[in-house]
Parts: C-alpha cells; structure tokens; sequence
C-alpha cells in the first residue's frame, strides 16, 4: 500500500533542503512497525511519521551511507519503527527524477520493506508558503519506479502539514535542522532533531 | 525592525571579524553573510578601511545567493566605482549574469575577459561552473581536465573535478583527482579520507584494504576524524569477514575492527550528555559485526 506522509516528516524533508539549496540531499522516511496483518494480505496506508536527513552535498559514496543505515536501523529497532522509504533533492534544481544512487538505496530499504518508496523533493517549487505539496513519490511496480500523481491523500492532514512547514521555514528552523553529516562531523549534533520535533508539536 | 547589533549585541568590530572568519573558511553561509554584511556597510562602511572592498565582494557574492539582486547590484557598483577596469570585478559581474540564469552573456562576458587575458583562471573556472549549473556534466568534466592540463597546481580545480566524477560514479578517475590532492597535500586528513570512502565504493577486496589503510592514515593526521574512524571499522569489518581473505588477515582485520569500535564508544561517551543517544552508538559497536 502506497506511503502517507505525517507532517513532521514532510517539514522536516523540506527543511533538509532549504538548509542546503545548492546542494543535493537525501535521507530516510521511517514507519511504526504495526503486527497486525488484515488477512486479505492488505493493510492500510503506510504512515511515514518521521524522516532522518542524511547527506548533503556528495550521495554517491557507501561507506557513510553504511554507517548512516546500520546506525538508525538500531534506533528503529529501539523506537518500533521500520524504515520505509528514501527521500532525495537533486542538485539540479530542475531535475527531479530519481537517480542511480535513490534506486541503489530503495533497493536496499527493499530487502526489509517490500513497499519501499522514493520520495523525490521539487525543489523549483519551494516556497515559504508551502501553497502545494512538492514531493513526488514513486513507487516499484515489476522492476520499474513508477511516478504516482500526489494529492492531499499522500498526507495525514495537508493542510496542517501546509501551515507546520510555512511556518518553520519562515522562522529559518533549517538553520537547526541536524543532518547525519552534520552528526559526523560533530557527535553532539543530534540527527533525530528533538528541537525541530517540539517545535513541529507546538505548532500542532 | 532592530538591526543584527542590538538583537545581539555585537559590535561593528565583531561583526567584521565574522565575516573575516566565514572568508577564511569559505563558508557558504550566505543568508547569515547578507544580514551582517548589510548592516555592516550600510552603517559602518566608513570605519572599515580598505576592508571594505572585500566586504563588498563577499556580500555581493552572498546576495546572489539569497536572490537579493538589490544588495549586489549596490556592492558591485561600489567596486565598479573603485576600480573600472577589474577583471576581479568583471568576474563578479559574470557571476550576477549567472545568477539571473543569463548564461549565455554570462558566457560572453568572460570570454571578453579571456581575450584580454588568456591565463585568467577565475573566468575559465566560471566557464566551467556555468557546464555544470546547467547540468552539462559531461561537458564541464572535459573542459576541467583541458584546464587542468594548463594549471595542474589548481586544487580547487582538482576537487571540483573529483565530485564531478563522483556524482557520475566514474570512482576510478575520482580516486586519480584525490591521488594528486594527497600528494600536494600529504598532511591534509580530509583528502585520505575522501580517498578512502572512494575506494570503497568502489569495491572490491584490494580497494577494501587501501581504503582501511587511508582511513587509518586519516586518523593518524587527524584522531578526531569520525568519518575515518567509522569508515576504518567498517572496512576492516568487511575484510574480516571475507570468505577470501587468510587467517592471518582476518585475524589483523578483527582486531582493527575491534580498536575502531572501542575509539568509536569512547568517543560518543565523551561527546554526548543525554543517555540515550549513548545508548545507540554503544550498543551498536558493542556487538560483534559480523
């Protein structure tokens, strides 16, 4: 079943890249992990309630990536949650179609989550009113990504997603948002963003 | 609106001095840069000697950035009005070109400046960077290793040459572009590293085994490098557990992997007040990998 976004991490995805609008960015949407199987084998939407922004700047080196993977893979175990999906802004403002490394990385999120999907940030269409979303979400269907049309149906509330993320780009938040990079380079530098996650309930 | 000075409190001297600093480190932090550098030469410009100048060139740079065209129209006519006939200043007129998406005058402009100066390298490096906004990889690839050829001394160009060769995931020529950054620059950690995380990626168990060896020079020029104590761990980690490897690598390889994890415990035990994000980084290297 197609993923829904929260809109935690729909601001934070968004707050990723307006940090850093001349590079390309990236990380990972996370899911709480639900037992219960309906029998039909269908479930309801998948709700990404949190994403973890990884990289800025240069994607297409493992090592990191590696460590980035194993070490909130240990945090999800601890927080029931499953990573579900990738998110990625290219460089190219213009360009917003899923590269090499997305693919190499969904398939790897594949191996633990048969649903996995691309999140793909337009980044020509940010605005500090957040008027329309602008992720593109693809989906795999028989060994291809497919591009799935987004409504407001992709968001747990729209609206209120809207007015979080307007909200906290106006207030330059980007400037405090920790990426994993960010955590490399100084391990005080939290990745999961408890600020960021209080402001985001203040403003609920 | 209260001016950046009474919100914080600093002084005009403080204020040139951060910019000083965010120079030196050629930091791209360009909406900081325009709210300090603004106020700065609006109501300091007089106290900053021939300071200003620099100034004028580092705000103009960052208002590109933050599509205020206003700011870096006033700065780059300031320079104009100070010296006329700048190539410097030219570039930064190319550069506003370029940032109004008017590549094509962008282009124009430095060519002209190339015709009264062939070695100009600053024009040919926007040349390049101009390939590379409009996404013409391929394009920029080849025009940076004609240029190279001509200033092989030029590391910004070497780098700017291996990220280009990353992000097209040709590991093989990045890893070149690094071997001649390391040479020129034995004592710097940041390229060991980069080499390594290249080699790696690119794979295999002879890359594996320079990549180990790089991080580990990485950390022996910088033993606060995480990014080369990670990566040493893990590609010790991936040597150990080979099926390939003999028993004396394995067991070197297990030891190094196991060094690495105890710095890497140490080191979230010292950097971090709250327990829980101890937690995570202790108990993952806790726990044997493979």
């Amino acid at each position: 079943m197609p993923i829904q976004l929260t809109s935690q991490a729909y601001c934070k995805m968004l707050l990723h890249t307006a940090k850093y609008p001349h590079c390309a960015v990236n990380g990972l949407l996370v899911a709480e992990k639900t037992k219960e199987k309906k029998k039909d084998g269908h479930s309801g939407p998948v709700l990404c309630v949190d994403c973890v922004p990884l990289f800025h700047g240069t994607l297409a080196l493992a090592p990191m990536l590696e460590v980035a993977l194993t070490l909130i893979d240990t945090w999800c175990k601890e927080n029931n949650y499953i990573i579900v999906g990738y998110y990625q802004a290219n460089e190219q403002t213009k360009d917003s179609r899923p590269n090499q490394v997305a693919q190499k990385v969904a398939a790897r999120i594949s191996e633990n989550f048969s649903e996995a999907a691309i999140v793909m940030v337009d980044s020509s269409r940010l605005t500090m009113s957040c008027f329309e979303p602008i992720v593109f979400i693809h989906d795999h269907h028989e060994n291809k990504w497919k591009i799935r049309e987004v409504t407001t149906d992709a968001f747990e509330d729209w609206s209120e997603a809207q007015k979080i993320t307007s909200a906290l780009l106006v207030g330059r938040s980007y400037e405090n948002l920790i990426d994993f990079d960010n955590h490399l380079d100084d391990l005080r530098n939290d990745w999961t963003n408890p600020t960021i996650n209080k402001s985001v309930l203040d403003l609920c | 609106m209260a001016s950046l000075s009474e919100m914080y409190d600093v002084g005009w001297e403080e204020m040139r001095d951060k910019l000083r600093k965010w120079r030196e480190d050629n930091c791209r932090n360009s909406e900081q840069i325009v709210d300090v550098g603004e106020e700065l030469i609006s109501e300091h410009a007089s106290k900053l000697g021939d300071d200003v100048w620099i100034i004028y060139e580092q705000v103009m740079i960052a208002a590109l950035d933050c599509s205020r065209d206003d700011l870096a129209l006033t700065c780059l006519q300031e320079l104009r009005k100070q010296f006329p006939d700048s190539h410097r200043v030219k570039r930064l007129t190319g550069m506003r070109l370029e940032a109004l998406e008017r590549y094509d005058e962008a282009n124009k402009h430095y060519d002209a400046i190339l015709q009264e100066d062939p070695t100009n390298t600053a024009a040919r490096k926007r040349k390049i960077s101009i390939l590379r906004a409009q996404g013409k990889s391929t394009e920029a690839i080849r025009e940076l290793n004609e240029y190279l050829e001509q200033f092989v001394g030029d590391q910004e160009a070497w780098h700017e040459l291996s990220e280009l060769y990353i992000n097209e995931h040709d590991y093989g020529k990045a890893a070149f572009c690094l071997e001649e950054l390391m040479m020129t620059n034995p004592h710097n950690h940041l390229y060991c590293e980069q080499y390594a995380e290249v080699k790696y990626t690119q794979g295999g168990m002879e890359n594996l085994e320079l990549a180990r060896k790089y991080f580990a020079q990485a950390l022996r020029l910088n033993n606060r490098n995480m990014r080369a104590l990670f990566g040493l761990y893990m590609s010790a980690s991936h040597i150990a557990a080979s099926p390939k490897v003999s028993a004396k690598v394995k067991k070197d390889n297990i030891k190094y992997a196991a060094w690495a994890a105890a710095q890497i415990n140490r080191a979230y035990k010292t950097e971090l007040l709250t327990a829980t994000r101890e937690l995570s980084g202790g108990k993952l290297f806790n726990r044997t990998y493979y």
